[in-house]
């Protein structure tokens, strides 16, 4: 196949293109000031200059409620319907490559001992187009987690930003019948590419030793754990933007006479994730939720499903109010 | 000011005043602060005071934080808003004046994100609260950190959050419905601003309680307005506008505006501000024949 690039301009005709089909285009744009994945409609909402969307894209395939069933109480039964899932076809851009890496994961679960058709359905309508990093902060680390702004994994198609094009790599066959469904707004030809940013691997960091010592069962009670999440304050704003998380709570919500069950996000940072109806909480203290949250990322995901539970992203130290940073629980783990 | 907070921070811990010292450092990068527990004194060279010490550290005086509780008597460090935090959880009889060291910080000022910080400090990227602050001299404090300022707030207050109030205040009812039910939609229910807050130290938050579900835990319209409104409900003559929930916020919801226009109610209301005084209760706790019943219509 010859080489692809789609010109800049073309992104208006591409948002066209797809809106035109029914589809839902999302991509970064700058909302309440700040950069957000969002529905978006025309090629001047698009955000130029960001390092990474605010929010994960996950919203689009796990929402953060949704109804997945109806019930309506008769007299000494209850009537509980199914509803249809509700999956348009989606085009996710300007993803960067750290965060589609954290899709095998999410599949993995919600494909685990139960088919959840709310998210294998919405994921496979939605094509992912990522968009190498050209910049970079201080909370990046994909390198470190070995991924890299080059990295493809969970990408359908894989840009480059190059001047006033971009260069474009198809990456499955998801992507392939992407590029033919809109091969109108796709040029052929070649672009210098930009440089990429590339974070400085963590050199202190070794995810081996890292998942060593998770292994090994005497480090629970480490007291190390209580030191270093202390400042915690269980506010799970981490868990809400990290792309891998995806944690969630079933509630009921109605009348006494009908309602809706409802599939929302939950955080294992809150004390009430592991509250049982006896009044006993298995993990009290704050720094047992981080524990766990941690012992997720780099245990309990890479050992169950061999995938990623840290794409290395940097949104939880971003937006942390005490900027419990996870790269130095990472680096003193690695000891 | 370093030094002086670092000895003094020594000091209290080997003479075994206190056991922990709450207060700032850096994280691993030296680019933003953070904070810190220090039980060593060796450790006391590790505190910093600069214009990034954003966090409202009398958050970690609260119940919830029994494992900090249970390191021993804390002395905290704490400017001047914060200490008004200190000051409505005495008022609540959360603990006592002694219970607590607090080292007041002269200050002059912070970001109102650590992101913004480019080194310098400029007005522009200081919050509302300290462009009309009048408690940069610590008002309660066992040892105060810097010299005396003599900075004066001004006479009508300036900044953002009041442009803001003064503006939607002045449109209909329905379009500042509209403003606030379109802030809200953003609102995801992660509850970090409840978390942040030292003021909501309920151990049980209404939100929590479902048997009746008080507030539906869905980020929907409903539940999230409910849930808004509910939490501006219980800090109404409570709130000091620290301003740490709207920083908390990952979603960018303006808080701060909900937080200002209720002190400005009770203070026109009842004639208070929360967080001067440590012997006068709020307003809400107590009842006075001189209430006003003008609400009552
Ligand atoms: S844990 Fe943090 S850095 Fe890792 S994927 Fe989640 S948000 Fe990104
Ligand atoms: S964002 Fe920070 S404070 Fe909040 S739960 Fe996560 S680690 Fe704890
Ligand atoms: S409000 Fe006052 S004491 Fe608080 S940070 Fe601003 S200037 Fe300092
Ligand atoms: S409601 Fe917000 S501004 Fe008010 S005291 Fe709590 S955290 Fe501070
Ligand atoms: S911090 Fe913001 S998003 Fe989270 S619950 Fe509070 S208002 Fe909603």
């Amino acid at each position: 196949m010859a080489d692809k690039i789609l010109k800049k301009e073309k992104l208006g005709a591409l948002i066209e293109s797809v809106t035109g089909k029914g589809g839902r285009f999302v991509a970064p744009t700058t909302d309440a000031h700040q950069v957000v994945f969002k529905k978006i409609k025309s090629a001047d909402e698009v955000a130029g200059d960001y390092i990474l969307a605010r929010n994960s894209f996950k919203e689009f395939l796990f929402p953060q409620t949704e109804v997945v069933a109806e019930f309506t109480m008769g007299k000494d039964s209850v009537d509980m319907r199914g509803v249809e899932v509700h999956a348009p076809q989606t085009v996710v851009f300007g993803a960067r490559p750290c965060e589609a890496a954290s899709l095998a994961g999410m599949r993995a679960l919600f494909t685990w001992d139960f088919v959840d058709e709310f998210y294998t359905k919405r994921e496979e309508n939605t094509v992912v187009v990522t968009v190498g990093c050209t910049k970079g902060d201080d909370a990046c680390f994909c390198t470190t987690v070995n991924l890299s702004p080059e990295s493809t994994e969970g990408a359908d198609v894989y840009l480059r930003e190059a001047g006033d094009s971009y260069t474009v790599k198809v990456i499955s066959e998801k992507g392939k019948k992407f590029l033919e469904a809109h091969a109108a707004v796709f040029g052929e030809g070649k672009a210098k590419e930009d440089a990429l940013f590339m974070p400085e691997k963590i050199k202190e960091v070794d995810l081996a030793k890292v998942s060593a010592r998770l292994k090994d069962k005497g480090h629970y009670d480490d007291p190390v754990w209580a030191k270093l999440t202390r400042k915690c304050i269980g506010c799970g704003a981490c868990t809400f933007v990290c792309p891998t998380c995806r944690c969630f709570d079933m509630v009921d919500e109605g009348t006494a006479f009908e309602g809706e069950r409802r599939k929302n996000w939950d955080s294992c940072q809150y004390d009430t994730f592991t509250l049982h109806a006896s009044g006993h909480n298995p993990r009290e203290h704050q720094h047992q939720r981080w524990r766990n949250r941690f012992m997720c990322k780099f245990h309990f995901y890479p050992e169950k499903f061999s995938s990623k539970g840290c794409v290395g992203c940097g949104r939880c130290i971003r937006v942390c109010p005490v900027r419990l940073d996870i790269t130095e629980v990472m680096v003193e783990f690695s000891k | 000011m370093e030094n002086t907070l670092r000895q003094k921070a020594k000091g209290l811990l080997e003479s075994g005043e206190v056991k922990v010292v709450i207060g700032y450092g850096w994280n691993r990068a030296k680019t933003r602060t953070t904070p810190v527990f220090i039980t060593d004194p060796a450790e006391a060279e590790s505190l910093v005071w600069n214009p990034l010490c954003v966090n409202n550290l009398s958050l970690y005086l609260t119940r919830k934080f029994k494992e900090i509780k249970a390191l021993g008597r804390p002395a905290v460090v704490a400017k001047g808003c914060d200490i008004k935090n200190i000051v409505v959880l005495m008022t609540e009889g959360q603990f006592k004046r002694e219970d607590v060291f607090i080292i007041g910080m002269t200050c002059s000022g912070t970001v109102y994100r650590q992101e913004l910080w480019k080194g310098e400090l400029t007005p522009n990227i200081m919050p509302t609260k300290c462009h009309n602050c009048d408690v940069r001299n610590p008002h309660v404090a066992d040892f105060v950190v810097g010299e005396k300022t003599n900075f004066t707030p001004p006479e009508v207050p300036t900044g953002m959050v009041f442009d803001k109030i003064k503006e939607l205040d002045s449109k209909p009812q329905a379009d500042r419905w509209a403003f606030w039910v379109k802030e809200f939609s953003r609102c995801v229910k992660c509850y970090a601003c409840r978390q942040v807050c030292s003021l909501c130290y309920c151990e049980r938050c209404i939100t929590e309680k479902n048997m009746p579900q008080w507030i539906e835990t869905s980020a929907h319209p409903r539940g999230n307005l409910s849930w808004n409104l509910t939490r501006a409900m219980h800090l109404v003559g409570r709130c000091t506008f620290c301003g740490e929930c709207e920083r908390a916020c990952p979603v960018n919801i303006p808080l701060n505006l909900i937080n200002q226009k209720m002190i400005g109610v009770v203070k026109e209301a009842f004639d208070f501000k929360s967080g001067y005084d440590e012997k006068t209760h709020p307003p809400m706790i107590v009842f006075s024949p001189d209430d006003k019943e003008n609400f009552i219509k």
